[in-house]
């Protein structure tokens, strides 16, 4: 959706967290989850241009992993996958829209240069 | 930072942290500010979402003549530019403000924080937040409401709800409107409630129609409830 003030909030959220060391960052890796309508080739297409007018993150590298989203049954206890968007146990056909994963839009990691 | 969000690790030559950095924080915070500036004054916040064209504006002045003199009303009411709308819902007789987006897709909680300082919402029952024309951007940034609402107009297709998950997922409740070109369009009510609720079982659905009046008695009583249950709790 907003894949360039994405990354740029990828940056000041870095540079928030890692005042010192930003710098050294080599590698970001972003989760996001299926709903977070983020798509990956967009993300670092967009993430290619705004490293033009940022040199310091010139070395760096942005990877983006998707992860699907997942529900949790009440009455199962069970974890299950929504597919095509029908938000019910994949056990027992309840529905339930307790999205245990999907939503996040997370730096998971970072790696630095030594 | 107030967290512990750091899991310092060594990989090979290079230092690795694991975070849990959330890039709609920012707005989360601000959606969080927002609730506990409303939290004395009982006010149910409603963010009102739909495609382009299928009739917030209009409802939102229905619902002004209709409930005007039961409950007092305000609508902050977000476009990517111009006043038109706020025009027309003050002309309905309730309070509105616009939030200019300057091109923006949707409405940020920053957005809504600035506003408030400008409007007087102390007394309000209920704020509606009529954001910007789009099912896919505003799903995605909480302005600190108690409800999210989402119009599907009979002109737009029953298909919606499966193309625009989140919005479904994440709303109390979806507002068929124009229902007086049921006649007139292929949309068949029975079908778009079974996709939403394959999305969100929980979802309350009205269907409405702001030119003949139909089910606005019952979009009315829901507003009336919820207003209910937010003074008592």
């Amino acid at each position: 959706m907003h894949e360039i003030s994405l990354v740029r909030n990828i940056f000041k959220t870095l540079e928030a967290e890692f005042p010192d060391t930003y710098q050294n960052i080599r590698n970001i890796y972003l989760t996001a989850g299926e709903l977070s309508n983020v798509q990956p080739i967009l993300m670092k297409n967009a993430f290619d241009a705004v490293i033009l007018d940022e040199p310091k993150y010139a070395k760096t590298i942005l990877h983006v992993e998707v992860l699907p989203v997942i529900i949790y049954c009440d009455d199962c206890n069970q974890k299950t996958p929504v597919i095509q968007y029908k938000f019910i146990c994949s056990i027992c056909n309840k529905p339930s829209k307790n999205v245990i994963q999907g939503e996040e839009l997370l730096i998971s990691k970072v790696e630095f240069e030594k | 930072m107030s967290q512990p969000k750091s899991n310092k690790a060594s990989v090979g030559s290079v230092q690795c942290e694991n975070t849990t950095l959330n890039l709609l924080k920012a707005n989360d915070f601000v959606a969080k500010a927002i609730k506990d500036k409303l939290l004395p004054h009982n006010i149910l916040v409603l963010n009102v979402c739909s495609s382009p064209g299928s009739g917030k504006t209009t409802l939102m002045q229905e619902t002004g003549k209709r409930l005007k003199n039961k409950l007092k009303l305000g609508v902050l009411v977000g476009d990517p530019e111009t006043e038109r709308d706020a025009i027309r819902i003050r002309e309905a007789g309730i309070d509105c403000l616009q939030i200019v987006t300057g091109g923006m897709c949707h409405i940020e909680a920053q957005m809504i924080l600035q506003a408030l300082d400008h409007f007087d919402y102390k007394d309000l029952d209920i704020l509606f937040i009529e954001n910007v024309g789009n099912l896919v951007c505003p799903a995605a940034f909480d302005l600190g409401e108690d409800y999210r609402i989402t119009l599907i107009a009979t002109t737009e297709g029953d298909d919606k709800p499966k193309k625009y998950p989140r919005m479904f997922l994440t709303s109390e409740l979806m507002v068929v409107s124009k229902s007086d070109l049921l006649p007139h369009v292929p949309f068949s009510i029975d079908a778009v409630t079974k996709d939403a609720r394959e999305i969100n079982p929980d979802l309350d659905v009205i269907s409405i129609s702001s030119l003949n009046g139909e089910g606005l008695d019952q979009w009315c009583n829901w507003l009336q409830e919820k207003v209910k249950q937010k003074k008592s709790q």
